[in-house]
């Protein structure tokens, strides 16, 4: 077993993983919305990546603000539709799921209607360098993917602590009527939140479609895939969520070397199935300390 | 259901005034319904002029933000807190106008002024506080912005009688300058002789009026 | 320039001098009692139009037939909910169906089963095998209205249940020879087994944890049915298993008799939904709903052995349909674990509406037609659809079949917040209680009642008070003894009474309570030294409450 490809192998999964978990994480803990309609913001920002490729300029920068910029501006649509109408109505939660889900499947069928079905490819934006370390080749790829999301999503932390909004995107997350006292509008709120996940949406897109082509149902899968986590994790937590990530995608890298990639998926649900029947509510089940009153 | 019956009061400038009934009588909805959280159907509430009570059919607390954004700070009964975050950050989370979050150094050496206790406790969460140290924390937050109505409801309940007068004691000294006070309580004797009228609530309706202190009568009369 | 002199009353019985009565009272100048009557000539509040539109349909007749009733024998359970009553205006006897549900659902299956005959020639096919896919869909998505509504567990894995079914009893089938009639009995089996698998986490989640755990575990059947060559990965599914429609029947007819097996299906799942959703185990969990369970656990009610109950019935259905499933289309195929269906299934759930059967089938019939009648249109079928379901979940609140319920539950408040805005207090009648009371004159009473009252009350002032205090009994103003004979007029109920706690030395103030037997209650702690300070206190307490009112 060669652990030093299975380490990188991890931590490039573990950055796309975490970006995606925690993004379906804020969305939850402060929105009480369940974005199944993030799949679709994936797939449609690699389309607007793809888009800009094609029309603008292959370069690396480009083609990534393109599908950041996609994703805030697709997230912001589920604002639009799935929080603002019924965000104060009764059954919410159900609701505003039920919601994302029909967006998904209007936007994947239109997807499908005006781009084909055929899967496109993105340009290669970080390179074709490699690198040859103590046995181990490092593709530009992994390290870009590494980099480029460790920086990105550690903005994003940083912002979320230290600015004005990033203070009321918490204050909502923990108490949404107090927050409503204190000025903060939770429309306005969800707005910067639905944009910003949307944004760490277009991130992973980009960042996975160097591997995986863009088609409409592209989305899905990872999708899928970061629920899970967010769930193990403990749908609210951010750091529940990346340590979940982190967990898994070590989990996934080991599989991958040792048993074979298709029981990726079995190992994967095997782990969290049993994560969650110890503690229900995720790993951030562990990490809270009585921090509620 | 309907709480409250045709009330009408008017709040001057500078003036601390008292609110007091029993459990159940309407002190909460009265200040529930001027910030927007429940609903109201005949009948104006005004703000500084500015008219606050126009749209309520959406839903309560669609607009309160917003009410609030005007000049309202609304400190309501029990303890609305964000668990999560330290005493600082909630001192910085009351400061919502723009000159206020500018201003918020000064205004939170001002409130940690006036309530010296929270000085060793600002990078606690909120959380792990006891009751009175929540409630200061509260107050504070409700005080950091520049509000020309402060909306008080039941400072005092849930306290140690102590704690709970010196929770008073503290709301009475606070210079109020332009804004005024409204302070809702089941104790009268918290109230009596330090604000400056007293009305009472009973079945939803005001009841009554005490000018407790003639020299403040002819304080505002200019 | 002398004042004149203020008006006063002499007491008639002076003459007999009482030392106790004075003589001469101090009262305001005289007020004509038919004032109010002069001055109101007609009715100033805003009177709207009133009145309760009674639409049901009404069947005269009844009496003859209240023993004996159409039943269906040999149970007790009458054929049609029938109610009977008396017209109000005309006073005849009449009846009408309240429940008139089981007609709908009758005429509903006539067309069912009429159906293959009335569809033009050119659509037949197409129309048949999507009427097919429709009843195994509905049948489908009953069983998970079993699970999400009376359960109350949001499972999304129920087509996963379906679809390990269907490839468990394909392979037997393919492998070992099984035959069709064989299949839902094995696929009951599957069912039962998966359904026990993914009942253990619902005992640990809750909610929408529970939900996306099963998205997940439909990924992960989907991706092992992909890449497992027994389970026909090489062709996308399984293909090759028994069925029950035999070769030699031409292509109409092989349609045609799988339509009518289908809808055999949909009405055994129709029936396994009454059969749990009416009785034990539906009224239990109706007790517990989402998050007042405390209530019923404290009743003595196991909700949660009653919730595993349902789920794992519901599996061993949804088994039995992937059986048939497999015997019908002849395989199966991996999309029953996509996302794309669960999202379909969700639109069928949503349009219809959670709440009854007849929702199901409706939002079933919706989805089905548009996304298998319409082919031809490509995509833009799938984009109405989502286009509907949203619509339906920002507006509806329970699907087609919650429109009534939230019309009326709007209409309601409308009506509430106008009638809080034009109160008038105390006087006219709420115009819903004036068509409701059978006697019409009370509106009137209260009418007169609120211009006695409203005289009262300018009568009342310091002198009347002060005269009541000199003398409770005896001989009064006219002001004084108007006021007298209207309170010692009204109704006992809620009347304020003396009670003598020590003869001659302590008097309290109670109220009846106007019923027989119940004890009167007492009003306020103070204790009266005499009589006449006690009437004094009735007094004052009356009027206070007359000036209230």
């Amino acid at each position: 077993m060669n652990w030093g490809i299975i380490a990188v192998d991890a931590l490039q999964l573990a950055c796309i993983y975490g970006t995606l978990a925690v993004g379906i994480s804020i969305t939850w803990s402060s929105l009480g919305l369940i974005n199944l309609a993030y799949g679709f913001v994936f797939a449609a920002s690699g389309y607007g990546a793809w888009m800009a490729a094609e029309h603008l300029s292959e370069h690396g920068i480009a083609v990534m603000s393109a599908g950041i910029l996609t994703g805030a501006l697709f997230g912001i649509v589920v604002w639009a539709l799935a929080f603002l109408p019924i965000h104060d109505k009764p059954n919410f939660t159900m609701r505003g799921m039920i919601a994302t889900v029909a967006i998904a499947l209007i936007g994947n069928q239109t997807l499908m209607w005006y781009f084909g079905p055929r899967a496109k490819a993105l340009p290669e934006i970080f390179g074709y360098a490699q690198i040859e370390y103590a046995g181990i080749t490092l593709t530009a790829n992994t390290a870009g993917t590494v980099v480029s999301s460790i920086v990105l999503l550690g903005l994003v932390l940083w912002w979320m602590k230290s600015s004005r909004r990033g203070l009321e995107i918490r204050a909502m997350m923990m108490n949404p009527h107090a927050a409503s006292l204190v000025g903060i509008g939770v429309r306005r709120t969800g707005l910067y939140v639905m944009a910003l996940t949307g944004a760490l949406a277009g991130l992973a897109a980009v960042l996975l479609s160097q591997v995986y082509y863009v088609s409409p149902f592209a989305g899905t899968t990872p999708l899928i895939k970061g629920l899970a986590i967010a769930l193990c994790g403990g749908l609210g937590s951010v750091a529940g969520a990346l340590i979940a990530a982190v967990i898994l995608a070590i989990n996934e890298a080991i599989t991958a070397a040792t048993i074979g990639g298709q029981y990726v998926l079995i190992t994967q649900f095997a782990l969290i199935i049993l994560i969650i029947l110890i503690r229900p509510r995720g790993i951030a089940g562990i990490l809270d300390r009585a921090r509620e009153a | 259901m309907r709480v409250l019956h045709d009330l009408d009061l008017s709040v001057l400038p500078g003036e601390r005034l008292g609110i007091v009934g029993l459990n159940g009588h309407g002190k909460s909805t009265l200040f529930l319904a001027i910030a927007g959280l429940t609903g109201w159907q005949r009948g104006s509430i005004q703000l500084n002029g500015h008219e606050v009570g126009g749209s309520r059919s959406q839903g309560p607390g669609r607009y309160t933000h917003r009410i609030v954004r005007r000049g309202l700070a609304l400190i309501p009964q029990g303890d609305e807190i964000f668990y999560g975050l330290t005493v600082e950050e909630h001192l910085d989370s009351g400061a919502f106008t723009k000159k206020a979050w500018r201003e918020r150094r000064q205004r939170k050496e001002w409130v940690l002024g006036i309530f010296p206790p929270l000085v060793k406790l600002m990078s606690v969460p909120v959380g792990r506080l006891s009751g009175g140290e929540r409630r200061m924390v509260c107050l504070g937050r409700g005080l950091m912005s520049d509000a020309s109505l402060y909306l008080v409801d039941e400072p005092s309940l849930g306290l140690a009688p102590k704690i709970g007068k010196s929770v008073l004691d503290t709301l009475m000294a606070i210079e109020l300058g332009t804004s005024a006070m409204v302070i809702a309580e089941q104790n009268v004797s918290l109230l009596e002789g330090r604000v400056d009228r007293i009305i009472g609530m009973h079945a939803g309706k005001l009841k009554g009026e005490a000018s407790v202190s003639l020299a403040g009568a002819m304080r505002w009369e200019a | 320039m002398s004042e004149p002199t203020p008006p006063s009353w002499k007491n008639p019985i002076a003459a007999r001098g009482h030392s106790d009565s004075p003589d001469d009272v101090p009262i305001q100048p005289w007020q004509d009692p038919l004032a109010p009557w002069r001055d109101n000539r007609e009715y100033k509040v805003k009177l709207h139009h009133i009145g309760h539109f009674r639409y049901y349909w009404k069947f005269r007749g009844h009496g003859s037939r209240l023993w004996h009733r159409t039943r269906w024998w040999p149970t007790r359970r009458r054929a049609l909910l029938l109610r009977g009553g008396y017209n109000p205006k005309t006073l005849h006897a009449e009846k009408t169906i309240s429940d008139k549900r089981p007609l709908y659902w009758i005429m509903a299956f006539a067309l069912m089963l009429v159906m293959p005959f009335l569809v033009p020639q050119s659509l037949t096919n197409t129309l048949l095998s999507a009427a097919a896919i429709f009843a195994i869909y509905a049948a489908i998505n009953l069983c998970w209205m079993l699970v999400i509504g009376t359960a109350g567990i949001y499972s999304l894995a129920t087509y996963s249940v379906v679809g390990a079914a269907a490839y468990g009893t394909a392979y037997l089938s393919i492998q070992f020879g099984m035959p069709w009639w064989s299949l839902p009995f094995f696929g009951t089996f599957i069912g039962l087994g998966f359904g026990i698998l993914i009942a253990i986490p619902a005992l640990r989640l809750d909610g929408f944890y529970y939900a996306l755990l099963t998205l997940g575990l439909n990924e992960l059947c989907r991706v092992y049915v992909l890449q497992s060559r027994t389970f026909g990965s090489a062709t996308g599914g399984l293909y090759g298993a028994d069925t029950y429609i035999p070769e030699h029947f031409s292509a109409e007819h092989q349609l045609m008799l799988g339509y009518y097996a289908s809808v055999v299906v949909m009405i055994a799942a129709l029936a396994l939904y009454r059969l749990v959703d009416g009785r034990r185990l539906g009224r239990i969990l109706r007790m517990a709903p989402e998050k007042r369970e405390a209530f019923a656990e404290a009743c003595g009610v196991n909700y949660r052995r009653a919730r595993i109950q349902v789920f794992l019935i519901s599996s061993t259905a949804l088994g039995a349909i992937g059986g048939f499933y497999a015997a019908h289309f002849r395989g199966a195929s991996s999309n029953l674990f996509g996302l794309e269906l669960v999202s379909l299934g969700l639109a069928m759930l949503v349009i219809g509406g959670t709440r009854r059967a007849e929702g199901v089938v409706i939002g079933t019939l919706i989805v089905v037609l548009m996304r298998d009648g319409l082919v031809t249109w490509g995509p833009i079928r799938l984009i109405l659809i989502g286009v509907i379901m949203l619509a339906a979940v920002l507006f509806l609140r329970g699907g087609l079949f919650g429109i009534k319920p939230q019309f009326r539950a709007w209409r309601d408040k409308k009506k509430s917040e106008n009638r809080s805005t034009r109160a008038e207090k105390g006087g006219e009648m709420l115009p819903e209680e004036a068509t409701e009371c059978r006697d019409k004159d009370e509106v009137y009473l209260r009418r007169f009642d609120k211009m006695q009252r409203d005289f009262l009350k300018t009568l009342v002032c310091a002198e009347v008070i002060e005269e009541h205090r000199r003398q409770p009994l005896g001989q009064h103003s006219e002001a004084l003894e108007r006021l007298m004979l209207y309170f010692r007029r009204q109704p006992q109920r809620d009347k304020y009474a003396i009670q003598a706690i020590q003869p001659f030395k302590a008097y309290r103030i109670v109220a009846l309570s106007g019923h027989r037997g119940v004890a009167p209650r007492e009003v306020e702690e103070k204790t009266y030294p005499t009589q006449a300070a006690a009437y004094h206190g009735v007094f004052l307490r009356r009027v206070q409450d007359l000036l209230e009112t």
